[in-house]
């Protein structure tokens, strides 16, 4: 794991280690000169989906990684400031008092158990001195993520979120000086409880989908309804003269700890919640009303944000706007703000919500509190493990199934290309695992997009999920607008799949399996400078079909986060309907009738 | 190629003696088919368990078996869903208690960390929970005379339980000829001693639920009055952010 031991060890270099932990999604990366070397989300090392434990796994992956000792490290930077969120869940349980006292003593608990105390967690885990760890505001950790990360050297910042130590959004600006000084200014925030990332957690909740995972499927369903609630969402978000918003707390729960987020008065409004078991058909008479539910909220959400974000850009006069945390996962909403708000360009990190704090932290610590000038960060998302497929050919080998090695990058390209044409679901693993929630290429399912029956399987085979749930497509940057229809930046913006955007009408029957029922899809587009191989996959394939497009799923089953190593890979391949698993240069098949004979002979 | 399930899952004592109380639990549709969604999501969890433990392993028949076990689970969980869901269209009470401790799915109550485990305790682990969760089934298949549709979902779920009973043990016999009686007995002095641990954190968190309550009504009503007239003088929508402070400070 020392891919990259000859870049550290020198004395002087700064090296800063960033957290989050402790509410989903932890994570760690680290910083070396100012420029990024490696991050990882906990999950992909732990194999528990939005694992928020203290991210030691991630952290010593980094640090050997590195070939870093922890007592090298100059700083570690904590995501967020936990005294100052403790004010804010004491201060709640007051304001709440009585109602509050059900959940005041686990709140009481979960922080005074562990969250309150991360510096000597941090001190005693890793063994640095506690004058080297240090606290970046929440916020600011995504601004740092969102505008550090970004290509831009002057750019409006909107954030947004559930909660951070008090702020739910923030806005401002951040500059890089010629000098490569780096400034990050927040002007104005809203504070909890007035949450667009929990008003939209609430809806999630009554739809019966789980909050902080369940929020794509929302986004998913609101295509199959009509906003007809609209005016009572609009009510309970209240907008202000400032041009902010307020929610009326008198239909929510949420903010006095209860163990339901939406209130009685909710619940007179939009009816009875959806039961988690019950199955959802858009199609039925009950689905169709928590579809319209879902497109209501998505709308106000939208329009929420794109006034925020035009007040923000006729305030700044800039032309790029850097969207952080995980409100900024929303792609149709980002679609919107690109399309309406006067921006130019619109960046969204590949991991906007809190694992990218990690990274976020670091690079505030590095650019504001040590003051060192801006370096560029490389754009892409690819700073997780590197994939080792040697194991692989071994155990598939053992298992009895069919290997082939495939050294040469265009016959590797070329037999992927054949069984995506022979309508085989491939398993692709390469190179670096993707750092946020997306699987950008390296840990990915392909399959053709052209039929909506492989839509289907892939939900029911697969990912065991809801059948009403799009499917992304992947397609190369420069053929992009052929299939979609991009605004301005758009092309940007999918980037790293953060957009939502027409399929263009004569396509839609042709890419069915990835065009939404509203004729959307959430594309990315695939630079030949970021993703090489994925990128000649693609234009293989186009040149095979005349259409340059596959549908890219991430590489997990439900309930799992995606696939890191090649052995973990296999274990989803051998679950599931994926025909085929292609993994740096091996590819291995199935061999169905092989296999349950040899169980058998073993049993 | 299988043991009679009848032959090898034998309920407990304990299960026996409390028939009339399963009996009791499994009567209501709805709450039947809410323990059958629970034990699907405990069924995707043990698959999921499984998936990794097949990852870990260096011996490749068990990498093969926990695979196989792996998918046994997923289909368990299927059947369970399935049924649970159709019996949630059927009419019966609305209450929410549904006896889990009593009651519970495969794992029961038991918590695994598969990073943490050998093969060998692994599979004494597997062998004694699955044995376990076998006799439980029987248990519930005989109360369930009434509805034969569930009672079909537990008796195939049998089958397989009696397929992870034979090969947890044969492997374990594998792996550790002469000390797989001794990896047994420790796996249930394990299985005790966490339930010890659940029992004893239980205890202290209803004693630490009752301080913090108490502090709760004695000391902050003051407080809390303050607060809320603060909060009352705070305008509503934007605010200016809240200066940066140094990040040495956790404020």
């Amino acid at each position: 794991m020392g891919g990259h031991a000859s870049q550290t060890g020198s004395v002087g270099r700064l090296r800063i280690l960033g957290i989050s932990a402790h509410y989903h999604d932890s994570a760690a990366a680290l910083l070396i000169d100012g420029v990024p070397v490696c991050a990882v989300q906990e999950e992909r090392l732990s194999r528990r989906k939005n694992d928020a434990a203290f991210p030691l796994a991630a952290i010593e992956w980094c640090l050997d990684f590195a070939g870093v000792q922890p007592e090298q490290l100059d700083a570690v930077v904590f995501y967020e400031k936990p005294m100052l969120k403790f004010e804010r869940i004491l201060t709640l349980a007051l304001r709440g008092f009585p109602r509050s006292w059900p959940a005041f003593p686990q709140a009481m608990k979960n922080a005074l158990g562990g969250k309150l105390w991360v510096k000597g967690i941090i001190a005693s885990e890793l063994g640095v001195r506690g004058d080297r760890i240090l606290f970046a505001e929440h916020h600011r950790s995504h601004a740092a993520a969102a505008f550090l990360g970004a290509p831009s050297r002057n750019a409006a910042i909107l954030t947004a979120d559930g909660v951070g130590e008090w702020a739910t959004l923030s806005m401002g600006r951040g500059s890089i000086a010629a000098d490569g000084t780096a400034s990050i200014e927040l002007f104005r925030e809203l504070r909890f409880p007035h949450s667009l990332g929990m008003l939209y957690s609430t809806f999630t909740a009554y739809l019966g989908f789980p909050v902080n995972e369940g929020e794509y499927k929302v986004m998913g369903l609101a295509s199959y309804g009509q906003p007809s609630f609209a005016e009572q969402v609009r009510r309970i978000v209240r907008r202000t003269a400032d041009g902010g918003f307020a929610l009326d707390l008198d239909y929510f729960e949420f903010h006095e700890g209860a163990r339901r987020s939406f209130s009685k008065k909710f619940v007179e409004v939009f009816g009875a919640p959806r039961e988690p078991w019950d199955p959802l058909d858009p199609q039925s008479a009950e689905g169709a009303h928590f579809a319209d539910v879902a497109a209501s909220v998505q709308l106000v959400l939208e329009e929420v944000l794109v006034d925020l974000a035009r007040s923000l850009q006729r305030e700044t006069g800039l032309d790029d706007l850097c969207f952080g945390g995980g409100v900024a996962l929303n792609g149709c909403a980002n679609a919107r703000i690109l399309r309406e708000s006067g921006f130019r360009n619109l960046y969204v990190p590949s991991a906007p919500g809190d694992a990218g704090c990690a990274l976020g932290a670091a690079l505030y610590a590095d650019r504001l509190h040590f003051r060192r000038p801006h370096r560029p960060v490389p754009d892409h998302p690819y700073w997780g493990p590197a994939l080792e497929a040697t194991d692989l050919a071994r155990i598939a080998l053992e298992d009895g199934l069919e290997l082939e090695q495939i050294p040469r990058e265009p016959d590797l390209i070329a037999c992927a290309v054949d069984h995506l044409c022979a309508g085989r679901i491939v398993g692709w693993m390469q190179g670096r695992t993707e750092m946020g929630p997306r699987a950008l290429g390296n840990r990915s399912i392909l399959a053709a997009p052209h039929e909506a029956a492989m839509r289907d399987a892939l939900n029911r085979s697969i990912k065991y999920r809801e059948e009403f749930r799009p499917f992304a497509p992947a397609v190369p940057i420069e053929q992009a607008d052929r299939f979609f229809q991009l605004p301005s930046g758009g092309a940007r913006l999918g980037r790293f799949m953060s957009g939502v955007f027409p399929v263009h009408r004569e396509w839609r029957s042709r890419l069915a399996a990835v065009t939404h029922v509203d004729g959307t899809a959430r594309v990315q587009t695939v630079e030949a400078s970021m993703a090489p191989r994925f990128h000649a996959l693609l234009e293989a394939y186009g040149a095979r079909t005349g259409i340059p497009v596959l549908l890219n799923t991430s590489f997990n089953l439900a309930g799992e986060p995606i696939v890191n190593r090649a052995v973990e890979g296999y274990s989803t391949f051998r679950r599931s309907g994926i025909d085929v698993l292609i993994a740096g240069e091996t590819v291995v098949r199935k061999r169905r009738h092989d296999l349950a004979r040899l169980e058998e002979a073993i049993a | 190629m299988l043991a009679s399930p009848a032959v090898r899952a034998a309920p407990s004592t304990l299960d026996l003696l409390l028939l009339p109380l399963h009996r009791l639990i499994w009567a209501d549709p709805h709450r039947r088919a809410r323990k059958l969604l629970r034990f699907a999501e405990t069924e995707a969890d043990g698959g999921r368990d499984l998936a990794r433990a097949a990852e870990l392993t260096f011996d490749p028949a068990l990498r093969r078996l926990y695979l196989r076990h792996a998918q046994d689970e997923q289909r368990h969980a299927d059947l369970f869903r399935r049924r649970g869901r159709e019996l949630l269209s059927q009419p019966g009470s609305a209450s929410k208690f549904e006896a889990n401790w009593l009651a519970p799915g495969e794992r029961g109550l038991d918590d695994l960390r598969v990073e943490k485990q050998s093969d060998e305790t692994l599979l004494a682990f597997l062998h004694l929970s699955e044995k376990a969760a076998a006799g439980r089934f029987v248990i519930y298949r005989r109360v369930l005379q009434a509805d034969p549709d569930t009672r079909g979902v537990f008796a195939r779920v049998l089958e397989d339980e009696a397929f992870h009973m034979t090969y947890t043990g044969k492997q374990l016999a594998r792996l550790s000829p002469r000390k797989h009686g001794l990896r047994l007995w420790q796996a249930r002095a394990g299985r005790l001693w966490k339930t010890y641990l659940r029992l004893a954190s239980a205890v202290a968190s209803v004693f630490g639920t009752v301080m913090l309550g108490l502090q709760y009504f004695l000391l902050l009503p003051a407080f809390a009055l303050v607060a809320k007239r603060a909060a009352r003088r705070e305008p509503p929508g934007l605010a200016p952010s809240r200066p940066p402070t140094p990040l040495q400070s956790q404020y």
